[in-house]
This record gives C-alpha cells, sequence and structure tokens, in this order.
C-alpha cells in the first residue's frame, strides 16, 4: 500500500496486485471519495465517484466483516468467530399474516426462525412476545439459518 | 446605490458569461476578464465606481494567497525528484521567458515580470482537467502536482523580491527584503505562540471565527501597508529617506501557511474558499475592466508576432521542462511530454502577479500589461485544450518522435 498526498486535491491510496492492476482510493478534500482501477495494459482507468456513506459500505463488503447485503437478507458474520454466520431477514407483513398473532402462525415451530423485531409505524418492538398480534404496514426482522430463512419465506410469507 | 448597480453588473456579466464557458468545457478566468473589458474603461464604461470593483478584487487576491498559503505542504516539497521537477520547470521556462522578453526591447525589469508570468501555470484548470480526464492513478500525476506546489513558493519569492525591486531605488532593496522577511517571522510566531487561545475560538458555532479569520487577514494586510510608512516616517525623523513597499498578499500567504498549523481552522477552511472564489471572480472582472485596450497597439505586426512567439515559446518550453522531468522521474518521454500538456495552461498566477506588482491600469507599463492579457487568455484557452487531450497529445507526440529517429536511422 502507497500513501501519497496530492496538495489541493487529497489524499491517495494505492495498490497493485502481482497481475500488475492497480487500484487506488482518493479521498478527495471535498469529502468524496474517487475509485482508480486500472487493469494491466489497460488505455484507461475505470473511475467511479462515491459519497462517503457509499464508500463506507463497499468498504464493508470488501472486508467482510461485518455485514453482507443479499435483498433484504443481512448476514452477521464475526471476525473473531468464523464459522458463526447469523442471517437477518427484513420484510413486510404479507396479507395472509394480518390479524394473527405470532403464536397462531407458529413461525418458531413450524420454520426454527424467530423474530426478533417488529417495526410498526416508527415504533420498533425488540423481541415481541407471541401473542403479538400483526398488523398491516409491520416490518418483521427474524433470524435464522439460511436454510430456516427460506422456508420461513416459503410457508409464512406466502412467497416462492 | 450605485454601488448596488456596480455589484449587479459585475455578479450578473461574470455568471453568464462563466456559465457560457462552463457549458462550452473552457477554462473561466478569460471569460471573466473578457466580461471586465467589455464592460469596463475600454467597452461600453458601465461601472460607476471602478475602485469599489477594484478594492473588491483586492481582497479576492489576498483571499487567493491566504488559501494557496493554508493549502502549502513545506514538508513534501523536499523529495528529491520533486525538487528536481520543479527547478527544471522553473529553471527552462523563466529563462525562456526572460530571453524573449529582452529579444522583444523590454527592460530588464519587465523582462523578469514576464518571464515570472509565463513560467507559472494554472492551477486550477490544471488540476481540474487532472480530475476530469481520471489521471490521478497515475504516478505523473503526483509530479504534477506537487510542480504546482512548487510553482506557489516560486511565485511567493517572485512576489517578495519584484514588489521590493518595484518599490524604488536600488539600494532599498534590501531593505524592503528585510522587513518584508521581518514581518513574516513576525506573523508565524504570533500564530504559533497564540495558537492555544486562537484554536478554540474557531470552534465556536457562531459568528466569531469568520471574524476572526476575516480579523487576521486585515489586520495583518493592514500593518503590511502601514509599516513601511511608520518605518519611513521614523527615518525621516532620524533625517535618512527610506521608501519601502511590503506586500499584503505575501503576508496573506504566510498567515494562511501559520494558520495551517492551527487544527480547529480546517472546518472554517470551507467557508473561506467560498469567499475566495466570490472575490477572485470580481478580481479577474476588475483586472479586465481597468484595462486600456488599444487597438492600435494591439492590432499591430511587432505586437502580434511578439505574442505568437511568446506563445510558441512558453507551449515548447513547458513540453521541453516536462520531457526532462519524465524522463529523470518516470523513465518515459511520454510521461514527460504528457507533463508538458498538462501544465501548458497558464491563468490565475499570472494576471495576479501582474497585478500585484504593477499594480493595475498603471501608465508604465501598458505594452508588458497588453501582451500579458493577451496572452493569458489564449495560452489559458490553447492550454485547457491541451491539458484535455494531455493523454493523446503525448502519444501523438511519441509516435512522431520515434518515427523522426527511425528514419536517422
Amino acid at each position: 500500500m502507497r500513501i501519497s498526498e496530492l496538495p489541493e486535491i487529497g489524499t491517495k491510496y494505492e495498490i497493485e496486485s502481482p497481475k500488475g492492476d492497480k487500484v487506488a482510493v482518493i479521498f478527495l478534500t471535498t469529502g468524496e471519495i474517487e475509485l482508480y482501477v486500472l487493469e494491466a495494459g489497460a488505455e484507461q482507468p475505470s473511475v467511479t465517484r462515491l459519497t462517503s456513506e457509499e464508500a463506507r459500505r463497499v468498504g464493508s463488503v470488501l472486508t467482510g466483516a461485518m455485514l453482507t447485503i443479499e435483498r433484504e437478507d443481512v448476514e452477521v458474520t464475526f471476525s473473531d468467530i468464523s464459522d458463526l454466520r447469523i442471517n437477518i431477514h427484513i420484510c413486510p407483513v404479507t396479507e395472509g399474516m394480518v390479524g394473527k398473532s405470532i403464536e397462531d402462525l407458529g413461525i418458531r415451530k413450524r420454520t426454527g426462525v424467530t423474530i426478533i423485531a417488529l417495526s410498526r409505524r416508527e415504533r420498533t418492538i425488540i423481541s415481541p412476545p407471541p401473542e403479538t398480534v400483526f398488523e398491516e404496514g409491520d416490518l418483521i426482522v427474524a433470524i435464522g439459518e439460511r436454510e430456516q430463512i427460506k422456508a420461513c419465506a416459503r410457508e409464512i410469507l406466502g412467497q416462492v | 446605490m450605485t454601488f448596488l448597480v456596480d455589484l449587479a453588473i459585475v455578479t450578473v456579466s461574470c455568471l453568464a458569461l462563466g456559465l457560457v464557458s462552463k457549458y462550452l468545457r473552457q477554462a473561466a478566468i478569460p471569460a471573466y476578464i473578457i466580461a471586465g473589458i467589455i464592460l469596463g474603461k475600454s467597452g461600453f464604461d458601465l461601472i460607476t465606481s471602478y475602485d469599489f470593483v477594484e478594492w473588491l478584487g483586492k481582497i479576492g487576491v489576498i483571499l487567493l494567497m491566504f488559501y494557496i498559503g493554508y493549502e502549502f505542504n513545506f514538508k513534501g516539497i523536499r523529495e528529491p525528484g520533486r525538487l528536481f521537477a520543479g527547478c527544471t520547470d522553473f529553471g527552462v521556462n523563466f529563462i525562456a521567458g526572460f530571453s524573449l522578453g529582452l529579444v522583444i526591447g523590454l527592460s530588464l525589469i519587465e523582462a523578469f515580470i514576464l518571464a515570472s508570468a509565463v513560467y507559472i501555470s494554472s492551477s486550477a484548470i490544471v488540476i481540474s482537467s487532472l480530475i476530469e480526464n481520471k489521471r490521478l492513478i497515475y504516478p505523473e500525476a503526483e509530479t504534477i502536482v506537487w510542480l504546482m506546489v512548487f510553482e506557489d513558493i516560486i511565485l511567493a519569492i517572485l512576489l517578495v523580491v519584484l514588489t521590493s525591486i518595484m518599490s524604488g531605488s536600488l539600494a532599498m532593496i534590501p531593505v524592503c527584503l528585510a522587513t518584508t522577511l521581518l514581518l513574516i517571522v513576525f506573523i508565524l510566531t504570533l500564530i504559533r505562540r497564540l495558537s492555544n487561545f486562537i484554536s478554540p475560538l474557531f470552534e465556536r458555532d457562531d459568528e466569531i471565527p469568520i471574524l476572526l479569520i476575516f480579523a487576521l487577514i486585515f489586520g495583518f494586510s493592514a500593518i503590511a501597508y502601514l509599516l513601511p510608512a511608520l518605518l519611513s516616517a521614523l527615518a525621516h525623523f532620524l533625517g535618512i529617506s527610506l521608501h519601502c513597499h511590503i506586500s499584503e498578499v505575501i503576508v496573506a500567504f504566510f498567515l494562511g501557511s501559520a494558520l495551517s498549523g492551527v487544527k480547529s481552522f480546517r472546518k472554517l477552511f470551507g467557508a473561506t474558499i467560498s469567499f475566495k472564489n466570490l472575490f477572485l471572480t470580481i478580481f479577474f472582472f476588475s483586472f479586465g475592466m481597468l484595462f486600456q485596450f488599444q487597438f492600435a497597439t494591439l492590432s499591430s505586426a511587432d505586437f502580434v508576432l511578439a505574442l505568437l512567439a511568446l506563445i510558441a515559446l512558453s507551449i515548447l518550453g513547458k513540453f521541453a521542462s516536462g520531457a526532462l522531468i519524465g524522463k529523470r522521474l518516470h523513465g518515459s518521454l511520454e510521461t514527460g511530454l504528457r507533463v508538458g500538456a498538462y501544465t501548458t495552461p497558464r491563468g490565475e498566477f499570472s494576471i495576479v502577479l501582474l497585478a500585484v506588482v504593477i499594480g493595475m491600469g498603471t501608465g508604465n507599463y501598458e505594452l508588458l500589461i497588453s501582451l500579458v492579457v493577451a496572452y493569458v487568455i489564449i495560452l489559458s484557452i490553447i492550454g485547457s485544450g491541451f491539458a484535455k487531450h494531455g493523454d493523446r497529445i503525448g502519444k501523438i507526440m511519441t509516435g512522431s518522435i520515434n518515427k523522426l529517429t527511425q528514419q536517422k536511422r
């Protein structure tokens, strides 16, 4: 990794792969971040300009430690416990669920998935009790293994 | 309320021409100067108070130098490669400008000023084309950016030297230099001493930080103006005659670099940049507005010939210095020619130097001023074209050079 100052522009972090590809990250003084990729032998680099928030997301994907986002699934892994992966599924309640409680639906029994939170009109219920009744517009946050989440999507949410 | 009319004329015309130049993807600096020429003394003469606009413009120059001083990085410049690059750039281009100045019959001092204007590239154009052309990943981008930094310090030195020389008799030059240096040392130590006291003031959320920064800038500029008067009065009292002049923009430069050591100032820096952009635009307008446009001089064969020679020579100069730098630092002629193409545009600094050193619209230097104004307008346009297509130009030139050398063999 090479770090260099570019006065009036920003700071450049540069890395070259053994194949000769170059990647540079430039923190502009404006607060934005430019990401350069120059393939070995290529005429022109590819460049994209990211906001600091976008850059953070790209960064966390690359570091792989914290979050990977796949549709509305979030997989949490822990840097120290490499084999522990928890899938967090976020989805709105579907029509068939409205008016029924967690217990009625037997979510835990049928799929193994646990509802850990419910977001309801800007109010969040953390660890909702089994008798909690779903309302229209609720957002469910559920955890489980990948297979369990799939089963939940199929059987409870009615998604294929 | 005529000042409102003046302000409206300046801002509206600059906005319009600025927009046009951005739309055409050209440098905006010549657009502002041209707006000034059209609406000012040589054109429609619409401004009621030239002094007022000129004063606002002067604030722009002070803020520009403050900005450069703040961004200036003393540590990075000392790397040997950068030092070599900077000195080559200065040596080749300054000498080219100086000798041409003498050839076309300028005095020594005029040739010196011309050479300074020819040497200094436009950081604004160069840096924006580097970003636009996606060159930042290449090693020469670093070289080019550091060349701009090196030019800044040379500009500061040139300004100190030239304002001292211009202040009058030969004997006074050392006096001027000495008082300027003394004031600089005074500012640097004062800010360092006071930094514990100043630092928390910059962190406030009210109007105090911005007031403080302008109080410092205008305060020290005023000292730069008053100190020579005080000294000459004192000398007069002692029966010695003494005239010297301290450039307020130099003071602003060193104030900026002193404040870069104060960490909490960073947050406020963005606000000062906005002020700089506004007032600097007014400066370019005011420069054009005071420009004595003489059609007879400008269209005379000698003038046109001199201008063309100057343009050709300064483009060649940058390519030559670029080639030397590229060979030495990157081991490649093509890279060097790219450096040359990117550093071709001239702009704000040439005009600022001219304005600071001779003052605007003063009598004796009409030929020199006309020459430099026409030169900067043309070279900022040609230069931004060069910078925009820097990669292609580098490639084509190396291609043809290679062909030539092969034919010889």
